[in-house]
């Protein structure tokens, strides 16, 4: 509880909206979203996006996805937020007194109770976890077994033992018409770029 | 302390210092008990027995006008008007009922395993172990694996009751039952357990005392009725009697266990080095899990049992000698050998023994296993002359100094800046040569 309470603290603080002083930090940001703009009619999908990040910290504490509209690159306070700053609220968020609800407070009967309660969920999820995971190991063994026979058939006609099994182990079309997965075109980064695609770029 | 204590006691506060004259009679009284680490739990019994209880009587007891069922909310008043006889585990809240009876199914399968294990226990006890491929050894080692298992699962049948956690709660347990074992074992490894291996790393316990050691049982020590914090520097005074131990195993079974008290660091001028004394030292005492209270001044009674080899002598540290870690060793006899002979360990111990005691020689020769562990200090206080004095102990006038160490290298002339300008050529720089600090 009282790490929760901390949290909540810290969330509180670092929430709360900056204050005026820091006029000059916010230079870049402005003349950023002032490029966004400017592209934005080229490629929609991109401005909005970055402005529903600002609207969203600034709307308040991490309201999701319900107050992620565009309301113009401008804050009430007519100041920007560092992007990294935005980056780290919008992760913080979840740690917002909104997120977090208060501790429970109860008498030592109904806490009892909430107790029972809370432990038969418990129970009742294990339960219902390790049922499924039953069903997926039987389905996932009978599968294999149905391989393991279909690699033992004699093909059709005069097909050589073990034809059919390798025709069903091809991934013709799984990726689209002549296809190849994405990642092998587009590699998945652990820190994408800030402006996805350069649109003004000549080779 | 139970939530609804800690809501309502500052309005108890309120209400008890408001109007009435009484309130400065009273006030001190409970900053007492806040303080007090003791009380606590008994409050918790109290608030749910003794619910009607008159207000006045008890330090932290609810007023009974908070508890009566004219007030509250509406929800509450209906409640207690129509559950007032009905017993905690059929109260008619619907999930609540579908709660238990999930946990009431879960509880019936796991009796059933209990059952089906015990028999294959059985099976297995009869069965010969020259027909099984890994022989005699297999066997054991699946009979042990089987009975972890049953009580893994006697645990388990428990676990979920909430009687069994408000009588735990309670401190009401009964010892004897895996369940409420396994739960006092598991909160003091949540809390006292940590504090007393930090004690014994940064103590220097290990390696000083013992190469290696872990405690597995509690052990709380209290001076004159007061709990002492594990590692706390305690007044000669204070430790002139005997600690009252707190003990409690959390593995079944009775079993016989000593008790050593040692100062662990002696001044011995002859080495110029440290050495360890004995100051209590009591075997042969039977415990078992029910059992909670060890007066270190009661070891032989009739009552407690146990035989007391070496008598308790105050810890003492004379003047200037660093502190002295007085440590509190609970070890295990081994299993089956039955008591230690006393009158041996009179022989080595008591008397000039106490001197030089060394506690890894006595585990070896006694066969013993350290399980528990306590440890305060003492120094040099005002009072440690006169328990010296009371006790017959000799050297209350021997005040211990450093030695200090007279340089071998020749004297030389000073050198630097100030040294150069300590000369009256410089007088007006005196003030930035002379007597600087």
């Amino acid at each position: 509880m009282s790490l929760s309470l901390n949290l909540r603290g810290l969330a509180s603080r670092l929430l709360s909206r900056p204050t005026a002083t820091a006029t000059s930090t916010t230079q870049p940001l402005s003349s950023f979203s002032a490029r966004c703009t400017a592209i934005s009619p080229i490629t929609p999908a991109v401005a909005p996006a970055a402005f529903s990040t600002t609207s969203m910290s600034a709307s308040g504490y991490g309201g999701g996805a319900k107050t992620a509209k565009a309301k113009g690159g401008k804050k009430k306070g007519g100041q920007e937020r560092d992007p990294k700053m935005i980056n780290m609220l919008k992760h913080l968020s979840i740690l917002s007194p909104r997120r977090i609800p208060p501790p429970l407070r109860m008498a030592r009967n109904r806490h009892l109770r909430h107790w029972t309660i809370h432990r038969a969920w418990l129970l009742f999820r294990r339960r219902e976890r390790e049922q499924r995971e039953r069903t997926l190991m039987r389905q996932y063994q009978s599968m294999s077994a149905a391989c393991e026979a279909l690699r033992l058939t004699d093909g059709p006609g005069t097909r050589d033992q073990g034809y059919l099994y390798r025709v069903a182990m091809e991934k013709k079309g799984v990726y689209g018409h002549n296809g190849v997965p994405i990642e092998y075109a587009r590699p998945l980064t652990d820190t994408p770029a800030r402006s996805p695609w350069n649109h003004d770029w000549k080779p | 302390m139970s939530r609804c204590q800690q809501v309502v006691r500052p309005l108890v506060r309120s209400l008890r210092q408001g109007p009435s004259s009484t309130a400065i009679y009273q006030s001190p009284s409970i900053a007492i008990r806040s303080l007090s680490s003791t009380a606590s739990r008994k409050d918790e019994g109290s608030t749910t027995q003794q619910q009607g209880a008159d207000a006045t009587t008890g330090g932290e007891e609810l007023p009974s006008a908070l508890l009566s069922a004219e007030l509250g909310s509406r929800r509450r008043r209906a409640a207690l008007a129509t559950t007032g006889e009905v017993p905690f585990e059929q109260l008619p809240y619907q999930c609540f009922q579908e709660a238990r009876k999930v946990l009431n199914q879960d509880r019936q399968e796991k009796l059933a395993k209990i059952v089906a294990e015990t028999e294959k226990i059985k099976r297995l006890e009869a069965a010969d172990a020259s027909t099984m491929r890994g022989g005699e050894p297999f066997k054991q080692k699946r009979l042990r694996s089987l009975r972890a298992h049953v009580e893994e699962l006697k645990i388990l049948a428990d676990i979920n009751d909430p009687l069994v956690k408000r009588r735990f709660e309670d401190g009401m347990g009964d010892m004897s039952k895996p369940i409420y074992r396994y739960l006092a074992n598991r909160r003091w490894r949540a809390m006292d357990y940590k504090i007393m291996t930090q004690r014994i790393t940064q103590f220097n316990i290990i390696p000083d005392i013992l190469p290696k050691f872990d405690p597995t049982m509690d052990v709380k020590m209290s001076f004159r009725g007061c709990q002492t914090q594990p590692g706390s520097l305690l007044s000669s005074r204070i430790t002139e009697v005997p600690p009252t131990l707190r003990m409690q195993v959390f593995d079944r079974g009775e079993r016989l266990l000593s008790v050593v008290v040692m100062d662990a660091d002696v001044p011995d001028l002859d080495t110029d080095s440290f050495t360890r004394r004995c100051h209590f030292l009591a075997a042969n005492i039977p415990w078992d899990p029910t059992k909670n209270l060890l007066s270190l001044r009661q070891v032989g009674s009739p009552q407690i049992g146990g035989d007391l080899a070496v008598p308790w002598l105050p810890p003492f540290a004379q003047k200037g000698s660093p502190y002295h870690r007085l440590t509190v060793f609970v070890m295990e006899q081994t299993p089956g050998e039955g008591p230690i002979d006393v009158a041996k360990l009179k022989e080595i111990y008591d008397g000039p023994g106490r001197e030089k005691f060394g506690l890894k020689s006595f585990r070896d020769k006694f066969g013993l296993g350290p399980v528990g562990f306590n440890m305060f200090r003492s120094e040099w206080d005002e009072h440690t002359a006169a328990v010296m004095e009371r006790h017959g102990i000799p050297g209350a006038d021997i005040e211990f100094k450093r030695q200090r160490i007279v340089t071998l290298k020749t004297p030389r002339a000073a050198k630097g800046w100030e040294a150069k300008r300590q000369k009256p050529k410089y007088r007006g720089l005196w003030k930035y040569s002379k007597r600087i600090a």
